[in-house]
């Protein structure tokens, strides 16, 4: 309804704008970025309220389906994943065929592929599938549905405003971050999630507004849920340097998960999807069978996104061994789960086994080593980090994560300790990120954020020349600036301006001068009103590509000394430099 | 730069189509603002209805919890409880209950690990750290159990500090008595006697913990001041004169148990406590009667301790005739050998240093055929007990 009303309300706008056929840029030429910060705002508010209701409509599902606390051995806990897993792969099938999956490839898409367009049945798709299959007990989460929620609410929005392609493209962003900010109820790791794993690059251009998303619709959340993360955190203690070991174990073991989490995704997923398109409408009930099994059995805490456990897990309420065969049951629960094609997320499950891990590693320690052991809920905090470095491959969101939950800066050295490690090892294992390999699988081909963060793009250094051209004053006249560039044989040289600048000249471009002013006028009478860029050492060699239509060759200067010369590149310099890379 | 850029100017359609754009937008952002508002108006209510039903729950989930867990059923007092911490989470004192139902259960090592998450979370929580002291005394680990049990005394607490603080002193002395180190637990009860507010439950508690302690003299103190009380309590009125008899202080013992007996409420208590009672107060009776008074007339003094040394030396002749003849029983003989055969009153009466040596062969020979011919039945029980501490029968 509200997608109705917004396109009525947009559409006729739009339809007389496009009649009008008149030039929005010389009409309103500032039209489009000044709603770009406005729209910004109310993506992120309308993001945070769709989070809000889509959070509540999964634990009141949960209620309603599962009951107010579901215990093993209640047949419920068989029958509802499996009968919410038939319904949801019906309306996937029928209805929603975009709502497949975690969302967060989905966004990926609609930036890279589909100009930002993310349909409002996609929305609603993902808002009503996710939910139910959520809250009927399917071990999934709902951040990376808030993310493509927010998206989608974002490109809604901005192509019933009529904004220009370049923008439309721009707005998936922001809406994800402010989906995933209201979800996580944490808008650093947001944006840092967005950046990293999104689009892959900081762009002046939009930071602004998905800052100001993101805080608009975590203050939303923060109205509605509290302030507190969507978990209690306990107090964070690091009592002992020694305790560095254990954390650096808990790296290890994290990185281990991480790749048995991600191999089991990479095999199970493909070979389900390959099976005829018929099983794909009893897939996710066979998955919710086998999860509520598991939950039957003595497991319910693996069903759903499991917060409620990770809470009780930070706050040391469970023994060890306990921890670690939840953590071992929930990957077995979310593989089953993801790979049918339920639509959810793999946040939340990361998250909770990098709980029960952290927690499991940190009730061990207390056991057998009291004395050197800070608090369980920390192990799980930073446990939490640890497989979302591992298995999401977002290092540095991993690390923002757990200090903007815990509030607590003490922390960041076990952190960023266990995280490397599990971040390394995992990437060691298992080289390709997993939403890469979900994209390979769907036969996509997005661009990936772990390569584009490592490639070595070159520089201006890679491709500098000697400075072997003649170098004149503008105040020298041209006759002796045509000396020197018959002497040196060169077909261009390099004047410098009596105020600083540079300009690159032809020899055909001084003897026209030559022909047209005396032999005594300075070259600086000779020379065109524009200069040559100013170049340095390590700017990147793309930005030199653009000025040699323009200039047969571009000085590069030392930033120490303004008006020194560390050599010349030119085009054929420049394109031998990427060929024999 | 931009500023002083000079643009063409508009024509009279384009402003026209300029007016309807910013119309448009301005339309559009009100729509807008108006989705938002029914959307929050939508999210509000579904939240709210949430939020409710969520106190519901977690009511009804810890009134389960308690209740299984005073029924005894720690098992689905922790399932109970723990669903109610779902759906109010971070309530301490529900943690607390759910931990103390894990340690109900048994469930030690999951207890020990919550109340130290709990204590991590509130260092020097005096609850938390009497919660654990219970579980490692319950895990037989008295150390720790005491440290505990210390660190509870200087926590905090909320409510009533003070009384907190009591009952975990009264707790660690029951604790530290069960594992028989009276004198620690002597001290604890001291100074619980000395902070204890002027309530008689709780003073009669600390005496009776005293009594366990084997510390009568102190807790004889407090149930002789809870005696004075205007309508005191047969439990007073009995403590006092156990401890007194106890002590051998008679002359306390005999009027604190002929009230306590006297009392209404003496004869609502079960037999087997009742009878202990009335047999002190028998022999409180008795031991009066033999106990040679130095108050007494003379005449009646010496009739008294010519009756004892009758009654001991009776007991001598019986055990001389059935023990095997040993150091001290021919030095008893010797010392009767002494005491002319012929004992009598008006011998007694004429010569105190007579009755002097008399008595105190009487003591000697009570303390020593106890120790070679086993404990003594009678007035030779009551002689002994004169005996260990003679001085004490009157003692006020």
């Amino acid at each position: 309804m509200i997608g109705q009303t917004l396109g009525r309300v947009f559409s006729s706008g739009n339809r007389k704008g496009t009649a009008s056929a008149l030039d929005l840029s010389k009409l309103a030429p500032t039209r489009d970025e000044r709603l770009f910060l406005v729209l910004s705002i109310f993506i992120g508010v309308i993001s945070g309220l769709l989070v809000v209701s889509f959070r509540v409509a999964i634990e009141w599902i949960k209620i309603l389906t599962l009951g107010s606390v579901p215990h093993p051995g209640q047949y419920r806990l068989l029958f509802v994943p499996a009968l919410a897993g038939v319904l949801v792969a019906a309306l996937v099938q029928w209805f929603f065929p975009a709502a497949r999956g975690s969302g967060v490839n989905q966004t990926k898409a609609a930036l890279y592929i589909y100009n930002g367009y993310i349909s409002f049945k996609t929305v609603i798709g993902k808002f009503i599938t996710s939910s139910i299959a959520i809250g009927a007990g399917h071990s999934l989460g709902p951040e990376d549905p808030s993310l493509q929620i927010g998206a989608g609410v974002a490109s809604i929005i901005a192509r019933k405003l009529g904004l220009s392609r370049q923008r439309l493209r721009l707005f998936a962003p922001i809406g994800a971050a402010a989906g995933l900010a209201a979800a996580f109820n944490a808008p650093i790791s947001a944006i840092l999630f967005v950046i990293e794993e999104v689009i892959g690059q900081w762009s002046a251009a939009v930071l602004g507004s998905i800052v100001l998303s993101a805080i608009s619709s975590v203050v939303v959340a923060r109205h509605f849920w509290g302030s507190q993360p969507m978990f209690r955190i306990p107090a964070i203690t690091w009592r002992d340097n020694r305790e560095l070991v254990a954390y650096a174990a808990l790296g290890v073991i994290g990185g281990l998960f991480a790749f048995v989490f991600s191999r089991s995704l990479g095999y199970l997923r493909p070979r389900l999807r390959a099976l005829p398109r018929w099983t794909q409408f009893c897939q996710p009930g066979v998955a919710g069978l086998l999860v509520g099994v598991i939950g039957f059995f003595g497991f319910p805490q693996v069903m759903g996104s499991g917060y409620e456990v990770m809470d009780q897990a930070m706050h040391g309420q469970f023994a060890w061994k306990f921890l670690l065969a939840l953590a071992v049951l929930k990957l077995l629960a979310t593989t089953l789960s993801f790979s049918s094609g339920t639509p959810g997320g793999m946040f939340a499950p990361t998250l909770f086994i990098g709980a029960m891990l952290g927690a499991g590693v940190g009730s061990f320690e207390k056991l057998f080593f009291p004395h050197l052991t800070g608090t369980v809920g920390s192990y799980a905090l930073v446990g939490m980090g640890v497989l979302f470095a591992g298995f999401l491959r977002a290092p540095l969101t991993s690390v923002f994560m757990v200090l903007e939950v815990s509030g607590n800066y003490s922390i960041i050295l076990p952190v960023i300790l266990a995280n490397t490690i599990a971040y390394l090892l995992s990437r060691a294992l298992q080289p390709i990120p997993i939403f890469e390999v979900f994209t390979h699988q769907d036969g996509m081909d997005l661009p990936s954020m772990e390569e584009q963060r490592e490639e070595k793009p070159l520089h201006i250094e890679d491709a500098l020349e000697p400075l072997l051209v003649p170098v004149v004053k503008g105040s020298d006249a041209i006759s002796s600036v045509s000396e020197a560039a018959a002497e040196g044989r060169a077909s261009a040289f390099l004047v410098q301006l009596h105020d600083g600048s540079w300009y690159a000249m032809t020899v055909e471009e001084l003897t026209g001068a030559a022909a047209a002013l005396t032999a005594e006028t300075p070259v600086e009478r000779a020379v065109k009103g524009d200069r040559v860029p100013t170049l340095f050492p390590d700017m990147p060699l793309d930005n030199a590509l653009p000025y040699f239509p323009r200039w047969p060759l571009l000085p590069v200067l030392n930033r120490a000394s303004r008006g020194k010369l560390e050599g010349v590149i030119t085009l054929s310099g420049v394109l031998e430099r990427y060929h024999s890379d | 730069m931009a500023v002083f850029e000079l643009r063409p100017p508009l024509t009279a359609e384009e402003r026209a189509e300029k007016r309807r754009l910013i119309l448009r937008d301005s339309m559009a952002l009100l729509s807008l603002f108006a989705i938002t508002v029914i959307l929050g108006a939508l999210t509000y209510s579904l939240f709210g209805s949430f939020t409710r039903h969520r106190d519901v729950l977690a009511r009804r989930w810890r009134a389960n919890g308690e209740r299984a867990l005073k029924s005894g059923h720690p098992k689905e007092a922790i399932e109970a409880l723990r669903s109610a911490l779902e759906y109010a989470p971070g309530q301490r004192d529900l943690e607390v209950e759910l931990a103390m139902a894990l340690a109900a259960a048994n469930r030690n090592l999951e207890a020990a690990a919550y109340f130290n998450s709990l204590l991590d979370t509130q260092p020097g929580n005096g609850l938390i750290h009497l919660q654990l002291a219970r579980l490692a005394a319950k895990q037989g680990n008295a150390t720790l159990a005491v440290e505990h049990y210390q660190r509870a005394l200087d926590g905090t607490w909320e409510g009533d500090g003070y009384q907190r603080r009591l009952s975990v002193r009264l707790e660690l002395a029951g604790y530290l008595i069960s594992r028989k180190n009276f004198p620690q637990a002597q001290s604890e009860l001291r100074t619980a006697a000395g902070n204890a507010p002027n309530v008689p439950e709780t003073r009669l508690q600390i005496a009776r913990l005293m009594e366990q302690a084997q510390d009568p003299a102190d807790a004889l103190d407090i149930y002789r001041v809870e005696t004075r009380r205007k309508n005191a309590s047969v439990e007073a009125l009995e403590g006092a004169g156990r401890t007194a008899y106890e002590l051998g202080r008679i002359g306390i013992a005999r009027p604190a148990l002929a009230r306590a007996v006297n009392a209404r409420e003496f004869h609502m208590q079960a037999n087997d406590v009742r009878q202990p009672i009335l047999q002190m107060l028998e022999n409180s009776v008795r031991i009066l009667q033999l106990y040679p008074d130095p108050n007494l007339p003379v005449r009646a003094l010496a009739g008294r301790i010519l009756n004892d040394a009758n009654i001991a030396r009776a007991r001598f002749s019986s055990c001389f005739a059935n023990a095997n003849a040993s150091g001290e029983m021919e030095n008893l003989r010797s010392q009767w050998q002494q005491i002319p055969a012929k004992l009598s009153v008006n011998a007694l009466e004429q010569d105190p240093q007579l009755e002097q040596t008399t008595m105190s062969l009487v003591y000697d020979t009570e303390t020593q055929t106890a120790q070679l011919c086993g404990a003594p039945t009678g007035d030779d029980a009551l002689l002994l007990k004169i005996a260990q501490a003679p001085t004490m029968v009157l003692q006020p």
